[in-house]
């Protein structure tokens, strides 16, 4: 049997998200640009990082993720995440560690629909046509600095995004449970690059990823287009073996 | 038809001090066994790093062990990861010449370049680059087996002349093959002459196509090698019991377990973006197939489980599909036991095997003559 994650999350469990109704509208997001780089981590967090209803991926992996929308219905925003890849079953996924969005009214969309794990903070995307940088500072600090270096044309279909799994409280059959939350955004992409990733500052402890650091570049991208967050279609409970742990909706 | 058996040697958790050698000597069993049933090949895969999947990380010593038990079996090194950072060709031609000799001629070579990150990114390979090293690789090993001295200017590796010692048994040299996941594959196969060492996990008829456009093709094409081994050879489960419901349920164990396995691997796609590796292939949906119930609720059309007469049936199936070798995998981190194993093989060859003729193989005059 693989691998299976070791979080407790029952401490984070009191200050996750509430979804009180997960049957939520789909949220289009035009012209959107989204930087993703992933990395390897070290071994030690391969299990501790993920509660026990996800596996680890071999090696484990860190994925950082940036989202500039230019308009929604709540304006402006972006939305920066760290995500620890992983598997639901045999599905790959990511679970949302932290995120950080420079909107107030995005973040409580974000919380409330989809149980993202996000505070405010200032989060810049920066395209450039040698690079893409993006920083997150939170109470004048800097948690991240990453870009994507020598951009070149691919085809926007050779990027995988993987689904988000993030953690929220949410109402049950009129009790309220704990739940991983399947995201499964859809990406509609017209421009797409690749590069090589760098990440000049990483602080872990803004990222709710212990001491977890981007050990090894593999891979970053950057594509603009249409993102549209889902209808939730699938749960999992974050205690149960990730064999039992899915539930759908 | 021809049977063969395929080892991933995958390794459960925990790894005490002798899960591993209990795991090979079980395999290394398995061989003997099928070896004397009349089992006419056995394959063992090139992998690295993948966790409980595959240990297998060298294969040219497992098949060695595995020649050196058996008689008759000939024996399949694949597929053999062709980018030099984890393979240089002239090694490969090396040891695949040493392995034919010592086999009295029975080596395989299958040829292919890896599909997951785990292992790509181990050895420090650039994914963009697999496809086209594998492309000159096919093309230089049946140079390096049969010229005297051999001397190379290439984009992924270059030599200066010299004799590439020893040289294989049979003449011209051994059949090679190309595994065969991603869509398309086949076209690659049938356009260098090369046998098609295919996954037959799925349904009969998107296979069936696959197969008559390989027949199609290799008509005309530019063998890489010294002769054209025109030849489908695919992969199945097998578990054969003399109860179907025991058949089916213990089997669907297996596959269901391998391919849970197989899902936890870290895509090459899925980690960097490239047109290298434009999507999973078929193998995720395939290998769902094989393992997902069938249209009546028992085992899925195309895969080898249950009583001798439902597999004999699922095999004129896949022979009247054009299939002309099938290769069992018959354990997956050790979830049947062993007995079970051997059992399973004994009632093939007593049943099953007698209801296939074993005709003589679509290669072209001489090759792997001794």
């Amino acid at each position: 049997m693989p691998l299976v994650g070791t979080l407790d999350v029952s401490s984070q469990a009191a200050s996750a998200p509430l979804v009180l109704e997960p049957n939520t509208e789909p949220w289009e997001l035009p012209g959107a640009g989204h930087l993703q780089l992933m990395f390897e981590i070290d071994d030690a967090h391969m299990v501790d990082l993920l509660p026990p209803a996800l596996h680890p991926t071999i090696p484990p992996t860190l994925l950082i993720n940036v989202l500039r929308v230019p308009e929604s219905s709540v304006g402006p925003f972006t939305l920066a995440e760290a995500r620890i890849g992983c598997r639901s079953g045999g599905r790959p996924r990511a679970f949302l560690a932290q995120a950080h969005c420079d909107s107030e009214a995005a973040c409580a969309e974000l919380r409330s629909r989809w149980g993202y794990p996000v505070t405010q903070a200032e989060v810049v995307l920066d395209q450039q046509h040698y690079q893409v940088v993006a920083r997150v500072t939170y109470a004048g600090k800097l948690l991240l600095e990453c870009s994507l270096e020598g951009p070149e044309a691919i085809n926007g279909a050779d990027i995988q995004y993987l689904p988000n799994m993030n953690l929220a409280r949410m109402m049950r059959d009129g009790a309220e449970v704990v739940r991983l939350i399947q995201v499964d955004a859809d990406y509609a992409i017209s421009k797409a690059d690749r590069g090589r990733p760098t990440a000049k500052v990483f602080e872990p402890s803004g990222w709710a990823v212990a001491d977890a650091l981007p050990q090894w570049p593999v891979s970053a991208s950057f594509a603009t287009g249409t993102v549209t967050l889902p209808r939730v279609r699938y749960l999992a409970n974050p205690s149960l073996s990730p064999l039992k742990a899915v539930e759908a909706l | 038809m021809k049977f063969g058996i395929f080892f991933e040697i995958s390794v459960p958790r925990p790894w005490e001090a002798e899960t591993e050698y209990k795991v090979y000597q079980n395999c290394l069993e398995q061989v003997r066994v099928a070896d004397e049933l009349g089992f006419d090949q056995v394959w063992a895969v090139e992998h690295h790093f993948l966790e409980e999947y595959s240990h297998c990380s060298a294969p040219e010593i497992f098949l060695t062990a595995a020649a050196m038990q058996t008689k008759n079996i000939r024996i399949g090194h694949g597929i053999v990861v062709c980018v030099p950072e984890i393979n240089n060709p002239i090694k490969i031609a090396e040891r695949t010449a040493t392995m034919d000799l010592i086999s009295g001629g029975r080596l395989e070579v299958g040829t292919g370049r890896s599909a997951t990150w785990t292992e790509l990114g181990g050895f420090g390979v650039d994914p963009d680059q697999t496809k086209k090293t594998w492309d000159e690789f096919v093309r230089i090993l049946p140079k390096m087996w049969t010229q005297e001295r051999f001397g190379y200017e290439g984009q992924a590796f270059s030599m200066p002349k010299r004799a590439i010692l020893p040289k294989p048994l049979q003449k011209p040299h051994p059949p090679m093959w190309v595994a065969v996941t991603s869509p398309g594959t086949e076209i690659d196969a049938a356009d260098r002459g090369l046998g098609s060492l295919g996954l037959t996990f799925g349904g009969f008829k998107e296979q069936e196509t696959k197969v008559a456009e390989y027949r199609r093709r290799i008509k005309y094409c530019n063998p890489v090698g010294d002769f054209v081994n025109e030849q489908v050879n695919t992969v199945n489960f097998l578990f054969c019991h003399p109860d179907n419901e025991t058949g089916v349920k213990t089997g669907l164990r297996l596959a269901g377990t391998f391919n849970y396995l197989a899902e936890q691997l870290l895509a090459a796609r899925q980690a960097y973006p490239t047109r290298s590796y434009p999507n999973l292939g078929l193998l995720p949906a395939l290998r769902r197939e094989a393992s997902a119930p069938g249209t009546d609720g028992g085992a899925p059309e195309g895969t080898c489980i249950g009583d001798p007469e439902r597999i004999v049936s699922v095999l004129k199936n896949w022979e009247s599909v054009g299939v002309d070798r099938v290769n069992f995998l018959l354990n997956a981190v050790e979830t049947v036991p062993q007995e079970e194993v051997l059992d399973s093989l004994r009632l093939f060859a007593s049943e099953v095997m007698p209801k296939f003729a074993s005709g003589p193989a679509r290669v072209a005059a001489g090759a792997g003559a001794i």
